[in-house]
């Protein structure tokens, strides 16, 4: 009898006894942790002296501080160019690299190498080729110096595609636009007369300044003509290397995504005669909607928490121009030679929990799509 | 019909080409990052791709001089009695008449002052010139080629490790090659400078990569920080990876497959946790580190766990994602597995870790690889927890003291980039081996909608 009821009681504790050290981990480094911010959020404490309440202060001073305003809109200028960027991006290469040619393994698997190396390898690449004489401002340059030539080599390209594709409409073939076969031709044929043309010195490329445009340590903003809402050029720097490092994740995201549809759904459209965009619009984009909800979101929460690269920017660009709510968190804890501002930090994080749970709860009832395991 | 194939056959050539042209886009910067960070001067303009150090003449050259030195060919160097020969051409107009260059074994040495306390002998004290003649003297297309050789003797009876040599010669005479490209040109083309010219094979290819190892030690021990910083991240990273493995897979079944109270309000909880920002909780968990969890952390006789890796590790134990990942596994096997098991009378720690652990390898490959990844990779919280000392740091913070080291007062390139790619390298080498866990594990977490 004891024997058994010892068994039966050791078989009831085992599922905690499983549980017990992730559950250490969510409650003393989750659960107490998220209720202490909350209740630093209400007080003033430099972390030696203990916490004093103040109530709601912490939060209406952070709205009074020049600098989590800047890194209010940062952050979320940051979140909304990346995320629809990084989103648009991905499924395009998706759909792209959806296809059955020898090799295609090898090319998704090299679009994706960038992403496995860390935040401060990319960043510190990417600082060396965003240098005022760096390899960036060299591609600019020589853009400019080919520009014309470029220009004409996309027009022969564009006419020849449209030719081919008129000719074929008039003999009444069913062809797309954007036939790979004639932008193929069009785009060799174009090459050929281009290249001859500058060989034999018909063209020449411009003679050009080279290009010396900061991109660091400048608080220029762009594009102009969008006033307020513009956005600093290092944060546009660093929007540039971020999309090109997250959009190769969730490329392979909606690769796994697009293999699931069922072939069936592909032909009974074309059956009913869809075509080309006709199926990716009508067709693809509605069934990788449980995979858009999940891209979206994990885009949006991720972008909020920007912190690295800013981290490792460090004083090579201006603080005002890259600063994020997660390095204003961080830089009130940290002040470097001031006192902690522990209450300014919390209230502050509770902010960018709220942000979070905001932004992603509008997205849900936008997008709406739900995936069917969640 | 011969259409419908010719037009095929261009679609996959357009295919093709517009994937070569997406590789340039996404590997460029990494490819062309890497064979600058082989290069003297990584910021050079133009940008260009021919690199000194890939060119097999100073491939072999650089060989033949380290042995000719008596030292060895790959790793270099310059022995007592050694003696190395070398030309060098020089290019000048009719009207001029060529002047052979002024040698100097300067006292100069890479990263400044910091490595000049460590070299224990000058080979500006031990190396002479000996035997400077002129060779050759051939009219080239305006003007004449003049070509010189000398010999560096090693007078000393001490080893040299590094030799550096500068060549000037007068205005106007310009330098055209030599047995060994130069570092540097410098003075309006004047001058013409080595770092090392019985540096061997690899420390000359991989000067920069060399240089990141030699040039930052710790002042206090005098330890290379650089290995000593990868030390710490493939300690960090084993570690987690196994304390990950075990717990994550623990709590994935228990909550996948086990009946009992508080279940449904656990995985709510460990949802919410996935969706609130690290940056929020870290305010109480650095606080928790700093008092060593609430005063425990003493019974081991450590007042403190900030800047240990016992605090990072026990703060990193077992994520909340790496659960969700196991416990998606577990969800998804029948039911029938354990079932027998069960009805023999096994218990639930039996049936976890004979039956159930041993049939979670996939799930458990892909968590490996993430969890490595994802702590080698990690910044944030190493950057909260671990401040000093230098020795402590993991690779990711040490990066960033390397770019601060070398990126003082005006930018020195070449260590940084190479720092980055040694710090790449291993994930780079987990991702071609592994190429299929990675994308697992993207769809692995990719389930948790």
């Amino acid at each position: 009898m004891g024997r058994v009821s010892s068994a039966r009681l050791r078989e009831k504790v085992a599922p905690y006894v499983l549980l017990a050290p992730f559950l250490f981990s969510l409650i003393v480094f989750f659960g107490y942790a998220f209720a202490r911010v909350v209740y630093f959020s209400f007080t003033e404490y430099d972390l030696f002296s203990a916490p004093r309440w103040v109530g709601l202060k912490n939060y209406l001073n952070i709205f009074r501080d020049l600098d989590f305003t800047r890194a209010m809109k940062n952050s979320l200028t940051f979140m909304l160019v990346v995320t629809t960027a990084q989103t648009i991006i991905a499924l395009l290469l998706a759909l792209f690299l959806n296809q059955k040619v020898r090799g295609i393994k090898f090319f998704r698997a090299a679009y994706y190498m960038p992403s496995v190396a860390s935040s401060v390898v990319v960043t510190l690449i990417f600082i060396w080729f965003f240098q005022k004489r760096g390899v960036l401002n060299f591609l600019i340059t020589k853009f400019k110096e080919y520009q014309a030539i470029i220009w004409l080599f996309l027009l022969i390209a564009a006419g020849i595609n449209i030719l081919l594709v008129a000719w074929e409409k008039l003999r009444r073939r069913p062809v797309s636009l954007f036939e790979p076969s004639f932008a193929f031709l069009g785009i060799l044929v174009s090459f050929i007369v281009v290249f001859s043309a500058v060989r034999f010195g018909f063209l020449a490329p411009r003679e050009v300044q080279p290009a010396e445009i900061i991109w660091f340590n400048t608080t220029k903003t762009w594009p102009d003509f969008l006033g307020s809402l513009s956005f600093s050029i290092p944060l546009g720097a660093i929007m540039i290397f971020n999309i090109w490092t997250t959009a190769p994740t969730f490329m392979l995201l909606y690769l796994a995504g697009l293999q699931d549809i069922p072939r069936e759904l592909y032909e009974a459209a074309q059956v009913d005669g869809a075509e080309g965009w006709h199926i990716i619009l009508h067709i693809i984009v509605p069934q990788l909607k449980p995979i858009t909800f999940l891209v979206v979101t994990m885009g949006l929460i991720g972008t909020l928490q920007m912190f690295d690269q800013v981290a490792i920017l460090g004083s090579q660009a201006p603080r005002s121009a890259v600063i994020t709510l997660a390095y204003y968190i961080y830089s009130n804890l940290f002040p470097g030679s001031s006192t902690p501002r522990v209450g300014m930090a919390s209230a502050s994080a509770m902010f960018l929990a709220l942000l979070t749970a905001l932004i992603v709860y509008a997205q849900r009832r936008v997008i709406g799509g739900e995936s069917d395991n969640a | 019909m011969h259409d419908l194939k010719a037009r095929r056959w261009a679609n996959v050539a357009a295919i093709y080409c517009f994937l070569l042209l997406l590789s340039v886009l996404f590997m460029g910067p990494f490819v062309f990052a890497f064979l600058s960070s082989l290069k003297d001067n990584p910021t050079e303009w133009p940008p260009s791709l021919l690199v000194n150090q890939l060119r097999p003449a100073n491939w072999a050259a650089s060989y033949r001089l380290a042995k000719q030195g008596g030292g060895n060919g790959f790793t270099g160097g310059m022995g007592p009695g050694g003696s190395l020969e070398f030309e060098v051409t020089y290019w000048t107009s009719p009207d001029q008449e060529p002047v052979p260059p002024d040698i100097v074994i300067p006292k100069r040495v890479q990263g400044g002052a910091v490595m000049a306390l460590r070299v224990t002998h000058w080979a500006a004290d031990y190396v002479q010139v000996a035997d400077l003649e002129e060779v050759r003297r051939e009219p080239s297309a305006d003007g004449f080629l003049t070509t010189y050789r000398f010999r560096l003797v090693n007078t000393g009876d001490v080893a040299l490790d590094t030799v550096p040599m500068d060549l000037t010669v007068p205005m106007r005479q310009q330098f055209v090659s030599a047995t060994l490209s130069p570092n540097r040109i410098e003075r309006l083309g004047r001058t013409q400078s080595w770092n090392n010219v019985s540096a061997g094979l690899l420390p000359y290819v991989f000067g920069n990569y060399a240089r990141v190892f030699r040039e930052n030690y710790s002042v206090s021990t005098g330890r290379g920080l650089f290995l000593l910083w990868i030390r710490n991240s493939v300690f960090l990273a084993i570690t987690r990876v196994l304390t990950t493995l075990l717990f994550a897979s623990m709590a994935g079944y228990a909550l996948a497959r086990l009946d009992f109270r508080g279940k449904g309000a656990i995985f709510a909880f460990l949802l919410f946790s996935m969706m609130i920002p690290q940056q929020v909780t870290f305010i109480s968990n650095y606080l928790v580190l700093r008092d060593g969890v609430f005063g425990l952390s003493r019974l081991f006789g450590m007042p403190t766990l900030l800047n240990t890796y016992a605090g990072l590790i026990i703060s990193g134990l077992v994520g909340a994602s790496s659960v969700f990942i196991m416990k998606q596994f577990f969800e998804r096997l029948p039911a029938s597995m354990e079932e027998s098991a069960r009805i023999d009378g096994a218990s639930t720690y039996t049936v976890f870790f004979r039956i159930m652990l041993p049939l979670a390898k996939p799930p458990l490959g892909a968590l490996t690889i993430l969890t490595f990844q994802g702590v080698w990779n990690e910044f944030f919280w190493p950057l909260v927890v671990i401040t000093s000392p230098a020795d402590k740091y993991p690779l990711t913070i040490g990066l960033l003291n390397l770019q601060r080291a070398y990126g003082s007062a005006t930018f020195d390139w070449g260590p940084i980039l190479a720092g980055t790619f040694i710090s790449a390298l291993p994930v780079i080498v987990l991702f071609i081996v592994f190429q299929q866990y990675f994308v697992e594990g993207i769809s692995f977490s990719g389930t948790k909608g």
